[in-house]
């Protein structure tokens, strides 16, 4: 199997599962009891407003030509329109994705570093009490609701670091004077941390589980001997042999913790109220606004699906023994 | 006489269980290996010639307890533990391990798994010690260019070349070979041998040839040393320990090696099975399989000399010493 | 998602002990880490069963001032209702423990089932069913259960239908590559050669040897279904006729618990979640280690061997 094999395969892949993303959202949508129209509750909503909405929205016609419509729309990166707002649902989402994004980076990056530490520390150290007790406050911020973990964030330490708990911007600023750059980058920052803390916390320990066992089992491997026997120290080898073998697996799990991520930062959003994807996705509902919500949910399972792809390519280029 | 160029003097291995207890693995072993010499240990699984040869590089993990003296060209690597033994590792003994199939790390290139060691000790940088990696892949007998490949692209018999092509990086005085051959067809295992033989002549490097596999021994080392049950129970030049052997474990061993020339021969294989190294030996940790016990070995027979260089751990020999 | 990776299982004699057997024999029930796990939920279990009914009273029942803060009378003070926390704590225990258990049995039962059959039957079921599994494992599975929540209404039963159909495929996968494994055991073959009809080899002689590591995984289900539990009560989405522990951390939420500095209304019920999902976590994964062989020793350690003086005493 060689390396354009495999990449052609993963891609197609990705493809297929779009397409089932796509139908299954489709599927989702039209099957709910009461479609998106009859949920409507708004002083014009006649029956007769209704039935025109319908016939605007292309509910009256068959499943199927539904389908083909809604590809269609799709291919042109249509997503329908808010029924509240009646602006394009890409125009709605857009502000929310470009807060979201950077938010959940910033996540992504703190459960990474601290994974990766406390995983290397616990298979340095493998079978002490340093070892035992990394794992279970691991395990134990893994098993904590990431929303209530985000509310003691608030409670105690919010106001302990004279940190911001709500929204991405300061509302005061730019309005008495022109904010430099680098204030608004630092403000935006501060209303980030709390957040993307919060969701470090809750996933560093699946990432630092992963590590210590990766890491544990490279350290098992007859070449860590071997580098031992050439007189490598305990840092180089762990360095320069072990550390690079047992991060295979973390890229991995980068992609495959995307999944975990944005379980937990829809309602992280939720409780710091940051404007982003989450918490859109949370008023869509609250508001019955469905194609909102269809949109953000097909960007969601397509971006989940995206970065599985390139976690896939990426094992594939660092570990030249994978076939499939 | 020279110096020998490595001298172990009463060396034991101690390796804590799980229950308390402890195993005791190597039983006070003393050999000795002059410059340029092949040297071959053997003996059956678990009789304790792996964790001796892991023991003289340090090796061991952090369950084992060592005692003893290794002296490496006049200096005891073992005095003060890994802080004696450390600057020694690769410069002066470097080995080949069981199963070199593993000793590289799958994901990087072989080449830059030999100029690592030339780099760490500094016995060349850069693009000299690439070269250099060359160098000693062609006198594996691996072209040069294959040093940009990765283990998996190796065959096991060339992985093995190459391990030992890194073993050779620092220019030790001496190579320890654990059952290098094990794994391997047969037709690799005699390249191999050959190839450790014509180095160890080219080079003048000494070799412990770590194997249970009596015929290579036979074929390649001038002396020998028998271990059993953690114990050596005879040490000479090969072809006494093959013709005159004065340890009956010796004799059955060597019996019990099928001869492809002597069709008719039965095949002996020793009945019973080692004796337990977690719990102290009474006596003569073979009596219960020897076919020559008699009273005497209710008592631990000690090494004694009965020949030229040719010692021997059995009551047997008592009055026959030289 | 469990990343579980089943290296082999452990030998087994030509005719398998019953499972019982097997299991009292195992070293997962003498394994500490087990018991207490399992002590744990049985406490929560026990509390959830028991509790409600010995209530004296309906738990959302006003009893104080909104957010008093703990007392002899109310140790958990009370919510933005003014009911006692302990017993909104306690009732709250039963239905979050019922849709843990509900759900990770429908997971259980769904993974176990497509894992059975397509490591059993191999071939083209075994290609369809894990390419199933694969598009099943791609898609976010809370933003799917938030979205389907919110279409299909808000009934208990719907939530543990929710939760149960999304948390299958690592269920699924595991078991397959157990079935796998078994099937190919010398006492399945022989059974077959002496004209076993693939019911009875699945039943009789698959299904032991795989629902140790079902049972093992559906504890590690139980986690994730009151985990998403609270996700989904959290927005909103949840019964609003129930309490549970989801219900009480959004009660507190919305009820600016924050702004009154009500710390107790939001810690006790995310604790107990913590709490619940660590003993299942520690249970579930104690029994699988139990089931898959030890990692090899590692060459690396801080510490080094020892040096020992020999003979004792010598200097």
């Amino acid at each position: 199997m060689t390396g354009l094999d495999y990449v052609v395969k993963r891609v197609f892949f990705a493809v297929a599962t779009v397409l089932v993303a796509i139908t299954l959202n489709f599927i989702l949508f039209r099957a709910a009891p009461g479609d998106a129209v009859s949920a409507l509750r708004c002083r014009q909503c006649t029956a007769q407003f209704k039935e025109y909405e319908r016939k605007q929205l292309g509910l009256d016609k068959s499943k199927w030509e539904q389908y083909w419509l809604y590809l269609q729309d799709l291919a042109h990166g249509n997503l329908g329109s808010s029924l509240r707002t009646e602006k394009p649902v890409t125009t709605e989402l857009w502000a929310p994705i470009e807060n979201t994004l950077p938010m959940i980076a910033l996540g992504t990056f703190f459960s990474i570093v601290l994974g990766i530490v406390a995983g290397v520390i616990s298979a340095w150290r493998r079978g002490t009490a340093v070892d035992k007790a990394g794992l279970w406050t691991s395990l134990g911020f893994y098993s904590m609701p990431p929303q209530w973990l985000g509310l003691i964030a608030v409670l105690f330490v919010a106001g302990a670091l004279g940190l911001p708990t709500s929204g991405i911007k300061d509302p005061t600023l730019g309005i008495l004077s022109n904010p430099s750059t680098w204030t608004v980058i630092v403000d935006r920052l501060k209303h980030m941390v709390l957040p993307a803390l919060t969701i470090g916390l809750v996933l560093y320990g699946e990432y630092a589980l992963i590590v210590r066992s990766a890491m544990l089992e490279t350290l098992g491997e007859d070449y860590i001997l071997t580098a031992r026997a050439k007189g490598l120290s305990n840092w180089s080898t762990v360095w320069r042999h072990g550390l690079r073998n047992a991060l295979l697996p973390v890229i991995t799990l980068v992609a495959l913790s995307l999944g975990l991520i944005i379980g937990g930062f829809i309602t992280i959003e939720y409780v710091f109220s940051y404007p982003g994807i989450g918490l859109a996705v949370v008023e869509a509902i609250d508001q019955r606004d469905y194609p909102v919500l269809q949109g953000a949910f097909l960007l969601l399972t397509l971006s989940v699906i995206f970065f599985n792809l390139v976690a896939d390519l990426l094992y594939f280029k660092l570990d030249p023994r994978v076939t499939e | 006489m020279k110096p020998p160029l490595l001298q172990v003097e009463d060396l034991h291995v101690w390796f804590d269980l799980p229950d308390g207890r402890e195993l005791h693995a190597v039983r006070g072993v003393s050999l000795r290996v002059a410059e340029g010499e092949r040297f071959g240990l053997v003996g059956e699984s678990g009789c304790g010639k792996t964790t001796t040869i892991l023991a003289l590089m340090g090796l061991l993990p952090p369950t084992a307890s060592v005692a003893g003296r290794v002296v490496l060209g006049g200096e005891d690597m073992l005095a003060r533990g890994e802080r004696t033994l450390a600057p020694h590792r690769w410069r002066d003994v470097a080995m080949v391990f069981q199963g070199a199939m593993n000793a590289f790390n799958p994901v990087r290139r072989i080449g830059a798994q030999l100029v690592e060691p030339m780099e760490l000790h500094g016995v060349a940088e850069g693009a000299a010690a690439r070269r250099r990696a060359g160098e000693l892949l062609e006198r594996v007998g691996i072209p040069a260019a294959r040093a940009n490949a990765y283990p998996h692209e190796f065959s096991g018999g060339m992985r093995q070349r190459a391990a030992i092509a890194m073993a050779l990086a620092c220019n030790p005085k001496l190579l320890l070979a654990d059952e290098p051959t094990t794994a391997l067809d047969v037709m690799v295992q005699a390249q191999i041998m050959e190839l450790l033989v014509a180095l160890t002549n080219e080079l003048g490097l000494a070799l412990v040839l770590v194997t249970h596999d009596l015929p290579i021994v036979a074929q390649t080392c001038k002396t020998a040393a028998v271990m059993y049950a953690g114990e050596l129970a005879e040490t000479g030049p090969v072809e006494t320990l093959y013709h005159e052997p004065r340890h009956p474990y010796t004799r059955l061993l060597f019996a019990a090696t099928p001869d492809l020339d002597d069709v008719e021969g039965e095949v002996v294989a020793i009945p019973g099975a080692p004796p337990r190294l977690d719990r102290p030996i009474e006596g003569c940790p073979f009596r219960p399989r020897c076919d020559r016990a008699f009273a005497a070995c209710v008592n631990a027979p000690r090494l004694v000399a009965v020949g030229d260089g040719h010692l021997a751990a059995c009551h047997l020999n008592a009055g026959v010493a030289a | 998602m469990t990343t579980a990776e089943l290296v082999e299982a452990p030998p087994v004699p030509v005719a398998p002990p019953s499972f019982f057997t097997r299991l009292r024999r195992s070293p997962v029930l003498s394994s500490r880490q087990a018991l207490v796990g399992l002590g744990i939920l049985l406490l929560f279990v026990l509390t959830g069963i028991f509790g409600p009914i010995a209530l004296p009273h309906d738990a959302s029942l006003k009893v104080g001032p909104v957010f008093q803060s703990p007392s002899l009378a109310h140790p958990l003070g009370t919510d933005g209702g003014g009911a006692d926390m302990l017993y909104l704590l306690i009732d709250g225990a039963s239905v979050s423990l019922l849709v843990g258990f509900a759900a990770a049995a429908v997971s259980a039962v769904i993974g176990g089932l497509v894992g059975l059959l397509a490591g059993f039957f191999g071939g083209r079921t075994d290609i369809a069913l894990m390419r199933l599994t694969d598009y099943f494992l791609v898609i976010p599975d809370i933003p799917l259960m938030i979205v389907v929540a919110a279409l299909f209404g808000r009934s208990l039963t719907n939530i543990i239908l929710i939760i149960g159909a999304i948390y299958w495929t690592s269920t699924a996968r595991l078991i397959r590559a157990q079935t796998k494994t078994v099937r190919e055991r010398v006492y399945v073959r022989r059974a077959r050669a002496l004209g076993a009809g693939n019911t009875r080899l699945i039943v009789r002689h698959v299904l032991p040897q795989v629902t140790p590591l079902l049972i093992a995984n559906t504890v590690l289900l139980i986690a994730y279904a009151i985990f998403a539990e609270t996700f989904i009560t959290f927005l909103g989405l949840g019964d609003p006729s129930k309490i549970s522990w989801g219900r009480l951390i959004e009660n507190a939420f919305q009820d600016d618990a924050i702004l009154n500095n009500a710390w107790w209304a939001i810690v006790p019920p995310g604790l107990a979640v913590t709490v619940v999902v660590l003993a299942c976590t520690m249970t579930g994964q104690a029994m699988e280690d139990a089931m898959n062989p030890r990692l090899r020793a590692g060459h690396l350690s801080v510490r080094r061997f020892r040096l020992r003086r020999w003979p004792p005493g010598s200097p």
